[in-house]
């Protein structure tokens, strides 16, 4: 075991999460015993009902939010708050609009002379797709662009890690699967770690290697579904559609949609 | 930032030029020294544009004639309260002011250091009514709205004085106080019966021709004293002969005023046009119809007359009493009225 | 129809209704003292004879641009620090509230204390008027913010100055330059209320004295006019400004 815990980038142990309630001296539950662990490289979706607390638990991995018991580890230490190495990818609006798309995307590389810094924004705005729109404000790009935007920003500063936060939530079906296919390019060229929450299966299906599936709220992980096939998946494929029904029956209900919530 | 730099660059170019601008054409930053012996700084005299201060402005203009200098820097204020503030909160600046008697009381019981040394003028009040109103003496007021300048006017005492006499009280009229400017227009629009404040703005309503006199002071209580001129005690104690030349100054051109009409016409005329921005055939007109209207002789202030005053004022309510003669009063600067000679000036044609 | 003659069609359309409408009520009401668009039409052209419009307009612009660039270089800054540290919201906030409503005229008498009759006073009352919506816009500003722009900001590690430099001043400036823009209308408004101070030059002073020389309610518009124009001029400018790409985006689509 302990080979394997050397490799695990991100471990999360017994971790519970409170918020203060309406009436004073309530407190609502949202997590309670929740384990986890990822390799580095690994590609992870947490999926779950709506409301269940996904989102809470990627802040707390990402270190905006504490939590009210137990322990975060990752690359080798507590998480006591965010860390310029391991980047929030938000699902709308993380993008400053004051600045151009090159401003953005060298946003946390000031530090670096500007030579460098001009190649790697160069390198990354190609990477994502935005050749041509360097001098262009957020306002003028599409949702699907703005997110790319995003990702680009946090390659360029050449995080480790990174968590994103139904990322592709805000977009149309189309720009959908072209961004999870764009996303997939990339990790495979970068070989970045990436924990991404998401309420859509099939996108979880589509592109993790593991899917952790949430309870309802307060909120635990109760199974895990290993996704072993090769990338870019097959969307009729056996292995997708049963991976895919596995985590509806997991979550309560059948194949076609409904059943239990 | 490009805005924030831009911004910065535009405002600050902006600032110099508008200062420049200002400073050219306002402040007469760029314009040549006039006259005025080297480094000598002059106090402000307050004024209000009204006849009852005329002394003020021809004082300066006949000096500045004759001797080519500045006696003294007349400041003109729309309104009592800022004359009065301006007199209080920067008497270093302004230690003189054309001020109404009982105000110049009243502050005095308030513990401003202020001291009348001369008076301004006598009579130059009026009360009008609007020519089609059946309004023909003072009992006719009852009832009726009667505008004033303020409490500390001598106006209000003298209504009080005129409806004691007709056997009625401040009670039987409505009063409202009005900032004199806009008495006229509020006669003619009849929003108010009755108007009262000096000159010229009763004469106003008279020369366009929807005013009728009821009385002028002159004819109710001859002698009436208005404003004073009134001067900071502590431009008393280290400026004396700056002051003592104000005030003879201000005495030898109220000779002159009544000296003849033909000096009160050119005084009308350099007045209105230097000094208060009105039209010169409304001084003319108030200076001259009837010639007594307003006079500016005998002006030395006498204990019997202020005492008259202090009654009065104490009895409608306005002072407290606490002020006398010798408190409010410093009459060792007023020359005697026999003695005062006006100067040999003559407005060049 | 074109944008551009809408824009200039429509307002002088309806500029042209306005004058008639005047004109035909002053001469309906047989009114002898409220002037006439002609009238005040040449009480302008008197001002400008005389050669004082331009020194009025110059003087009232003076005053206006101490006080209200006063207000800013103070007010933005406080606003900001207001909005940012929250033991300074509490300490000052209440006092700001207590202040604000008070108009400038009621400060007149601390002005003249103060500063006498010089253009200290005037400036005084102005940068009193214009402080305050400043302040106020830039601390709900801070307030306001996207929480967003925060967390990204310091997930990328800025924290303290760096932090208020390249993240919370370009987020919050829209907000502020709307602030400003109703500020400098405050400030032009005031105008008038602060030359009624015994100083001798400006449109305000032009406004006072003209109703204390007798009849010239000419002027007394003719001033008016003056500082509705110059106030249209003004907020023109300032809409400018929001075209700036620092802060368009935080204007809304239209």
């Amino acid at each position: 075991m302990g080979n394997a815990e050397m490799e695990n980038i991100i471990t999360v142990r017994d971790c519970w999460m409170s918020f203060a309630g309406k009436e004073p001296g309530a407190e609502v539950h949202v997590l309670e015993r929740v384990n986890l662990e990822l390799a580095q490289g690994e590609f992870v979706c947490i999926v779950g009902p709506s409301g269940c607390g996904k989102s809470t638990l990627l802040n707390i991995v990402g270190g905006f939010l504490e939590e009210t018991r137990g322990e975060v580890n990752v690359e080798g230490a507590l998480v006591n708050g965010p860390d310029p190495g391991r980047i929030f990818v938000f699902q709308e609006n993380g993008v400053f609009p004051w600045l151009t798309v090159e401003q953005n995307i060298g946003f946390g590389l000031l530090s670096r002379l500007a030579a460098e810094r001009d190649e790697r924004v160069r390198h990354y705005i190609a990477m994502v797709g935005l050749t041509g729109f360097e001098k262009s404000y957020p306002r003028e790009l599409s949702g699907g662009m703005r997110q790319r935007v995003e990702i680009a920003r946090a390659l360029a500063a050449d995080a480790r890690v990174l968590y994103m936060d139904e990322p592709f939530g805000a977009l149309d079906f189309l720009t959908r699967l072209k961004m999870r296919s764009d996303l997939i390019r990339i990790w495979q060229a970068e070989k970045k770690t990436i924990l991404f929450v998401t309420h859509d299966i099939e996108e979880a299906v589509q592109l993790a290697d593991r899917v952790l599936v949430m309870t309802k709220r307060p909120a635990t992980i109760q199974d895990e579904v290993k996704i072993d096939l090769p990338r870019p998946r097959d969307l009729d494929s056996p292995g997708y559609l049963g991976a895919r029904d596995r985590i509806f029956s997991i979550m309560g209900m059948d194949a076609h949609g409904g059943g239990a919530a | 930032m490009k805005l924030i730099r831009t911004l910065a660059i535009v405002l600050t170019v902006w600032l110099l030029g508008i200062t420049a601008l200002h400073g050219g054409l306002n402040l007469r930053w760029f314009a040549k020294r006039t006259g005025g012996s080297a480094g000598e700084k002059t106090f402000g005299v307050g004024f209000l544009p009204v006849t009852c201060h005329l002394t003020c402005p021809v004082t300066h203009y006949i000096n500045k004639e004759m001797e080519g200098r500045d006696m003294f820097q007349p400041m003109r204020f729309s309104g009592w309260p800022e004359l009065k503030e301006m007199f209080i909160g920067r008497p270093k600046d302004m230690p003189a002011a054309f001020i109404l008697a009982p105000m110049a009381i009243a502050l005095r019981e308030q513990g401003v250091k202020i001291k009348i040394v001369h008076l301004g003028h006598r009579d130059g009040s009026a009360v009008m009514v609007h020519k089609d109103s059946g309004i023909f003496q003072t009992g006719d007021l009852r009832g009726k709205t009667v505008a004033v300048p303020g409490r500390y006017a001598n106006q209000r005492l003298i209504i009080y004085r005129e409806l004691k006499k007709a056997g009625m009280t401040i009670d039987d009229v409505k009063i409202v106080e009005m900032p004199p400017p806009d008495m006229p227009a509020a006669l003619l629009s009849r929003s108010v019966d009755a108007i009262t404040s000096g000159e010229p703005f009763m004469g106003q309503t008279e020369l366009d021709g929807y005013g009728r006199t009821l009385w002028q002071a002159k004819d109710v209580w001859p002698g009436f004293i208005s404003c004073v001129l009134a001067v900071h005690e502590d431009a008393i104690r280290d400026h004396r002969p700056e002051i003592q030349r104000l005030v003879n100054g201000i005495a030898a051109s109220g000779k002159w005023i009544d000296e003849s009409m033909a000096h009160r016409m050119d005084a009308a005329q350099f007045v209105a046009t230097n000094y208060y921005n009105q039209n010169p055939r409304l001084l003319s007109f108030v200076l001259s119809k009837p010639p007594d209207r307003v006079t500016y002789s005998r002006l030395k202030p006498l204990r019997p007359e202020f005492e008259e005053i202090e009654r009065l004022a104490k009895e409608a309510g306005i002072l407290q009493g606490t002020a006398h003669f010798e408190d409010y009063v410093d009459d060792t600067f007023a020359p005697d009225p026999t003695t005062v000679n006006a100067p040999k000036f003559e407005v060049k044609k | 129809m074109n944008r551009r003659v809408l824009h200039i069609l429509l307002p002088l359309i309806t500029g042209v209704l306005f004058l008639t409408v005047w004109h035909v009520a002053v001469k309906m009401s047989g009114s002898d003292i409220f002037p006439t668009p002609r009238h005040v039409l040449d009480g302008l052209g008197e001002l400008v004879r005389q050669g004082l419009l331009l020194k009025y307009v110059v003087a009232s612009l003076f005053r206006v641009s101490w006080g209200f660039i006063a207000a800013v270089l103070v007010g933005v800054p406080l606003g900001l620090a207001l909005g940012w540290f929250r033991p300074a919201y509490a300490a000052l906030n209440p006092f700001i509230q207590i202040l604000r409503p008070i108009s400038p005229i009621a400060w007149i008498p601390v002005a003249i204390l103060w500063f006498g009759v010089k253009d200290t006073a005037p400036v005084f009352l102005i940068f009193l008027a214009s402080v305050f919506p400043i302040t106020v816009s830039s601390m709900a500003a801070v307030q306001n913010m996207q929480q967003v722009y925060l967390r990204a900001a310091q997930n990328f590690g800025l924290g303290g100055l760096e932090l208020f430099r390249r993240v919370i001043f370009p987020a919050a400036l829209p907000q502020i330059i709307t602030g400003i823009r109703i500020a400098l209308g405050v400030a032009w408004l005031v105008v008038v209320a602060a030359e009624m101070i015994a100083v001798n030059s400006g449109l305000g002073y032009l406004i006072i004295d003209a109703r204390n020389a007798g009849k010239r309610y000419d002027l007394v518009v003719a001033g008016m006019v003056m500082i509705g124009l110059i106030g249209l001029v003004l907020d023109v400018l300032v809409r400018r400004l929001e075209k700036f790409d620092e802060v368009r985006w935080g204007y809304g689509q239209r």
